[in-house]
């Protein structure tokens, strides 16, 4: 990750790189195939939802729509891989390193949410929400992948676990639908959380913004010289414009 | 519901003539499957979403030592408490007002959640191909000649059979016809019983068995998979409920954040997010 | 049948042997399932356990050929024990009668038997009688040259352990069947035999039937409720295409053709000889006589003999397996085949079809195009090029496009109404016939050729145009007053003097007036008392139900027993009175002369225990068949020595050495004869798509052959690939001399259809039966090996 300094005119247009190219990649086609699955899905979720057939080019349509998007979503988790190993990991270890912070974030995250009054704990390049959702996410993704899978190949698989696969597949829905939905606001329509959604759209974000949202990545990564130091005063000349 | 009716099978009496095979799909209109050789007399391995019922014949050796040589005619048991009802999403499979199970073909999607969950394996996926060239699916299965049952008639296969191995009548006589029946032919076939399941809360094809269902294929206590009641009865009304629950906070989060910001005066519109 | 299908529900015991109900006469089993809620028994007798051995309640395997040893042994085991209905042997039987002295048995042959012409002078088996003809009788039984002490010193050679290692019965299972079986001798009870082809397809077809005869006889079975010895008929009109002559050696009602012999010269010098002196066919010149004037009508006349010498006469043997020898040797020209499939049906099927290759023409009528209609192709391995029979096909309508009646196995004749028009240009048999009719007598209309003679004489008159009317034809059968053109009310008022006509006697009575078509009626209230539904369709003779039912009731006329009370005299009324049409002269008390005779077709009245007519003598005896797998135990004589055997490239024989495996051939419910009406219908085709060979797990094991293998099956004929369907269902049979193996394949496969396989028929040696030429398809022997 180089030093990004584009703009010298205003201190909160000064953006960091964030998300490496993979990342951004993988993350949209996930995303896309993501929505694409659940509104394939979601007349046969709820027949509230049949008008959806027609669109889809009728049951058929949708089926072979799901098993593609199926597929689509599968894959950006190997291009993550492959593509930004170092990423990857770092994304794996941060889900697995759980401190002090990590819990007090949640009390103020909530306070946040509504829009009450509340400070930002210190986090790291993930913060605990994000490695929540993460963890919601890989858990739901596995649930939904071995599951489908059971469904798209019954032949394969005793017919226990085809049917086990239904109600696994169903609780993944559900489930995996509440976290996105939430996913989703937070980074579309909740209005702190916004730059990081056009972060991860471009890889990056205000400088500013990530500093304080990530209070201890960003120091680091100033420490290795990789971002500028926003409480130089250099780089303060527009503070409080 | 109205009166019960269900179809009597007394395998004792069968003499694996196969007439019910033929009448169903005279009646049904189906088409013939001819199968690679099975090695017994048995025509297809299973019902399939074209061959309705299946006329099973098993070369078993019983208790005594000898040779039994059993049929049994085997097309959807129209359980009380269908598996293949409850797992369908569009709600393609419903109870007619006698009891049957059966697939609205205009409905029916073709997802063939049904058929995994069939305790039996009864109900099938059958292909079509439309005027486009284009595929699509639909699930098929013995329908208990409900056409003919609405006029007043049996089923073709009851109908058509010579032995009087099958017949057609109210439920509680049938069961009662049943067991009578099983006493009578204890000391041939000593275990011999009537197949009524009741994990499936009964069902509307009641069998004589010869011999215990494991003989014959079929599961000892079959019953709605308890995969499909937590999945329909609990994960999916949950899942809806939270999902509704879910976009309800946000809804609430959404709408009190305007309400916060109006207060605040709107400024930090950019999200910048430094508010030390 | 002695009895009809719905009168199986009558029976204390059912032994079925020689046949499989419940595959190939399935509606049998709807009445013996009846049986079974009364407690009646099945004792099933069959070369493997099949779909009727499953309903049955003591199944016993018998390798196929050995019914006689099976049967013989169950007379013996009645007698032993003394189990038979001893009144009725003696007073219904002829087991009293003296044989004369001239009767001998040794070592298998009857007295009498001349090796050059292999047949047997039959004078020698005849009876003692009286200055007036009269049969001496001892109905004590006592005297040792009683046929029932004959009989009983015959068959003493038929021991439960003889017959064990003979038939492969296990002896237990055996005596049991005896022991149930001939319960049924009691008063009271009625045990019935249920057979088909498995009896009759045999070099001793005929005494397999004799024996099952004689054992109901034996155990008073015959004429009761429940009782007779039943004929499953194979096809739901051979009973009807039978009564009509279908057999070469009958006119229509059985009346036997002439020949050309200086007795048959004149109508007057056959009368005589081929006349009984008593029984009812004394009256055989009035069927006769009105035959032929139904025949040929104002062309038969007093004066010349009714047209007699316009009937064919001819010396040789024209049953199946001679006209395909004919043919065979190029001897005859041309052929017309009528729902016949003789390339899948015909014994040595390979060679019968090489035979129709000698044919200049073949005209073939069916609904198909079949392996026979097509034996000239290339898809039936034949260069067309080399044959030079032309072949005619003419599409035949099927049973539901045309009207007309069958008659099924109880004899009754049921009349049916065409339901949908035939399709394209298939027309009716009937009309195929008339047409064929009027357009040959069009062309011999000038001739006065000896071969114009008798087709100028027919007298054809069916109505106009292409389209008969089959009203008339009914009249016909019937037969009517030749005078006054009313119908007759039955076969007794035929006349000899040309007053009447009838097509055939034992139908006369079936449309006794104008709009009383009895085969039409379809009652199906039961207005008699007992099961015989005499108001539906009609039964030939009379309306008869259950035939030589004066045996139902004791010599004085009063019932055997009341619950199976079918006629009896009633003294008021001096007549016979029940449920069923008496076979009896009605008003014949018991106390006449004849009087207590059940049996009026046989001209001494009563059952023939003892059969002097018979080709293969008068009592049954156990031969090995053509290919037998053991030497016979009961003999040094191996085969049936009347039997005609025809050698050389027509009918190659196998041993046992090279073909140590006994193989059976039989149907299936689901595929009719040679298949071409089921393997051409698909819902019929997916139940049993393939050719098969059921084998025992033990052979298979010892051929390393698995369930589903391709096999190829060999006999010294030719050989067969099928799928082979090892099953616990044939067993190893313990015979004497060690274990043999069985197998057995349906034979309903050619190569036309949507089920096609290989032809079992191939395999099948050409041979008959002694006496009716039946080919012996049931019993040959083969090897088996795997396909790869």
């Amino acid at each position: 990750m180089g030093v990004e300094t584009v703009s010298k005119t205003q201190n909160s247009q000064v953006q960091v790189k964030r998300f490496s190219k993979a990342f951004v990649v993988a993350h949209a086609i996930n995303g896309i195939a993501f929505i694409g699955l659940y509104i394939t899905a979601l007349p046969m979720y709820t027949e509230f939802f049949d008008w959806l057939y027609p669109l889809l080019g009728g049951p058929e349509g949708a089926r072979l729509a799901h098993r593609v998007l199926a597929v689509a979503f599968i894959l950006p988790t190997f291009i993550f891989l492959i593509f930004d190993p170092k990423g990857f990991m770092n994304w794996m270890r941060e889900l697995v390193t759980w401190k002090k912070r990590d819990l007090q974030f949640f009390s103020e995250f909530v306070k946040e949410l509504f829009g009450f009054k509340s400070k930002h704990v210190k986090q790291t390049f993930f913060n605990a929400g994000e490695k929540i959702n993460s963890i919601l996410q890989i858990v739901c993704a596995i649930l939904l992948i071995a599951s489908g899978f059971t469904m798209w190949f019954p032949d394969l698989f005793p017919t226990a676990l085809v049917q086990w696969g239904y109600f696994l597949h169903n609780v993944g829905f559900g489930l995996g639908f509440a976290v996105v939905l939430g996913h989703i606001y937070l980074s579309v329509i909740h209005k702190h959380s916004r730059p990081g959604f056009t972060g991860v759209i471009t890889g990056k974000v205000p400088a500013e913004w990530a500093k304080s949202h990530y209070t201890e990545w960003y120091e680091e990564e100033v420490k290795k010289g990789n971002f500028p130091d926003l409480d130089d005063p250099k780089n303060k000349k527009n503070k409080g414009a | 519901m109205a009166t019960e009716y269900v179809k009597y099978v007394d395998v004792t009496k069968c003499d694996g003539c196969r007439a019910c095979m033929v009448a169903c799909k005279n009646w049904n209109d189906l088409p013939a499957e001819p199968q690679d050789f099975l090695g017994t007399m048995q025509s297809h391995a299973n019902v399939t979403a074209d061959t309705w019922n299946v006329l099973t014949f098993v070369e078993h050796e019983n208790s005594k030592g000898n040779l039994d040589y059993l049929f049994r005619h085997s097309s959807c048991f129209h359980c009380t408490d269908a598996a293949c009802e409850k797992v369908c999403p569009e709600n393609a499979i419903s109870y007619t007002d006698k009891g049957m199970v059966v697939v609205d073909q205009d409905t029916c999607v073709g997802c063939g959640y049904c058929v995994q969950n069939c305790p039996f394996d009864v109900i099938q996926l059958k292909n079509y191909k439309d005027e486009n060239g284009k595929e699509y699916r639909k699930a098929h299965k013995c329908t208990m000649c409900t056409d003919r049952l609405d006029e007043g008639l049996q089923p073709a296969c009851v109908t058509t059979c010579h032995t009087g191995a099958m017949e057609f009548g109210e439920k509680d006589d049938i069961i009662r016809k049943a067991e009578k029946r099983v006493n009578e032919i204890k000391e041939r076939y000593p275990n011999a019983m009537v197949y009524n399941p009741q994990g499936v809360g009964g069902t509307h094809t009641i069998y004589v068995l010869a011999e215990k269902p494991s003989v014959y294929g079929l599961p000892e206590n079959p019953k709605v998979p308890t995969s499909a009641v937590l999945w329909k009865d609990y994960a999916q009304p949950i899942g809806k409920a939270m999902v509704g629950g879910v976009a309800m906070a946000l809804a609430g989060a959404f709408v009190a954040n305007k309400f916060f910001d109006k207060k605040n005066g709107g400024h930090e519109e950019d999200g910048g997010g430094n508010r030390e | 049948m002695t009895n009809h299908w719905n009168d199986l529900q009558h029976t204390d015991v059912c032994m079925i042997i020689g046949a499989n109900p419940a595959e190939n006469h399935p509606i049998s089993f709807r009445w013996l399932l009846k049986a079974r809620e009364r407690g009646g028994k099945i004792i099933s007798v069959d070369p493997r356990f099949t779909r009727s051995s499953s309903q049955a309640d003591i199944y016993s395997p018998l390798r196929s050929g050995t019914d006689i040893a099976f049967i013989g042994g169950m007379i013996h085991y009645a007698i032993e024990n003394n189990l038979f209905h001893k009144e009725y042997v003696a007073k219904y039987t002829n087991a009293s009668f003296i044989v004369k002295e001239s009767f001998k048995f040794n070592d298998g042959l009857f007295s009498g038997f001349d090796e050059g012409t292999s047949s047997y002078d039959k004078t020698q088996w005849a009876f003692e009688t009286d200055k007036e003809g009269n049969p001496l009788k001892d109905e004590k039984l006592e005297n040792p040259r009683s046929v029932f002490q004959l009989m009983k010193k015959h068959y003493s050679r038929y021991d439960a352990d003889t017959v064990s290692t003979v038939t492969g019965a296990p002896k237990e299972d055996y005596v049991k069947i005896c022991e149930l079986f001939c319960s049924t001798g009691q008063v009271g009870k009625a045990g019935t035999i249920m057979y088909a082809m498995g009896t009759t397809q045999h070099t001793v077809g005929t005494q397999n039937v004799r024996s099952y005869a004689m054992l109901q006889l034996l155990l008073g079975n015959i004429g009761l409720p429940g009782g007779g010895v039943n004929a499953l008929r194979g096809e739901s009109n051979v009973q009807g295409s039978t009564d009509f002559a279908l057999l070469w050696g009958d006119l229509p009602g059985y009346l036997g053709a002439p020949k050309a012999i200086p007795e048959h010269a004149t109508l007057k010098a056959f009368l005589e000889k081929e006349t009984p002196k008593s029984g009812y066919w004394i009256n055989k010149p009035k069927f006769y006589v009105s035959l032929l004037k139904a025949w040929y009508g104002p062309n038969a006349t007093k004066n010349n003999e009714f047209a007699y010498q316009m009937l064919p006469k001819g010396n040789k043997n024209y049953s199946h397996i001679s006209l395909f020898n004919a043919m065979y040797k190029g001897e005859l020209e041309g052929a017309f085949l009528f729902g016949q499939n003789p390339v899948v049906g015909g014994p040595n099927a390979g060679k019968e079809k090489e035979s129709l290759s000698n044919l200049k023409w073949m005209v073939a009528v069916d609904l198909w195009e079949t392996e026979t209609s097509s034996f000239w192709q290339k898809e039936a391995g034949s260069d067309p090029s080399k044959i030079a029979t032309e072949v005619f096909l003419l599409p035949a309508s099927a049973s539901f496009e045309k009207e007309g009646s069958i008659t099924n196995s109880s004899r009754w004749m049921q009349y049916r109404w065409k339901a949908i028009d035939s399709r394209g240009e298939a027309k009716a048999d009937l009309e195929i016939i008339h047409v064929l009719a009027t357009k040959i007598k069009a062309l011999y209309k000038n001739e006065n050729t000896p071969a114009a003679q008798p087709i100028k004489a027919l007298h054809w008159e069916y109505g106009h145009g292409d389209h008969p009317d089959i009203d008339i034809v009914c009249k016909e059968i019937n037969g009517y007053d030749y005078n006054t053109g009313k119908q007759v009310v039955g076969f007794g008022a035929l006349m000899d003097d040309g007053s009447t006509c009838s097509g055939n006697w034992i139908y006369s009575g079936f449309y006794p007036e104008e709009g009383n078509n009895r085969s039409k009626a379809r009652d199906s209230k039961n207005t008699d008392g007992g099961t015989n539904f005499l108001n539906w369709s009609y039964a030939w003779p009379a309306n008869r139900r259950i035939l030589y039912n004066r045996a139902s009731a004791d010599p004085s006329g009063k019932p055997w027993s009341s619950e199976r009370a079918v006629i009896s005299w009633d003294r008021a009324q001096k007549k016979w009175v029940g449920n069923d049409i008496p076979d009896f002269v009605p008003t014949k008390a018991p106390t006449d002369e004849g009087g207590i005779n059940p049996f009026i077709m046989l001209g001494d009245g009563v059952g023939g225990m003892y059969a002097p007519t018979l080709n293969d003598g008068p009592f049954p005896e156990h031969y090995e068949p053509f290919e037998s797998p053991i030497p016979n135990v009961f003999s040094s004589v191996e085969m049936n020595p009347t039997v005609k055997v025809w050698d050389g490239e027509f009918n190659k024989k196998g041993n046992n050495k090279d073909f140590p495996i006994v193989a059976t051939t039989y149907r299936v419910s689901e595929h009719w004869q040679s298949g071409s009406m089921t393997r051409n219908q698909e819902w019929l085709s997916e139940l049993v798509p393939h050719m098969y060979v059921e084998m025992s797990e033990e052979l298979a094991k010892e051929k390393g052959i698995k369930n589903k293998d391709k096999i190829v099956v060999s006999s010294a004929r030719g050989d067969v690939t099928a799928y082979a369907m090892v099953t616990k269902r044939f067993k190893p049979y313990k015979l004497k001399g060690g274990t043999i193996h069985h197998i057995g394949m349906p034979w309903h496969f050619g190569y036309k259809g949507y089920a096609t396989g290989d032809t079992a028929n191939r395999l099948t040696p050409h041979i008959g039966d002694a006496n009716t030429m039946i080919p012996e398809y049931k019993a040959f022997l083969c090897n088996v090996r795997r396909a790869d």
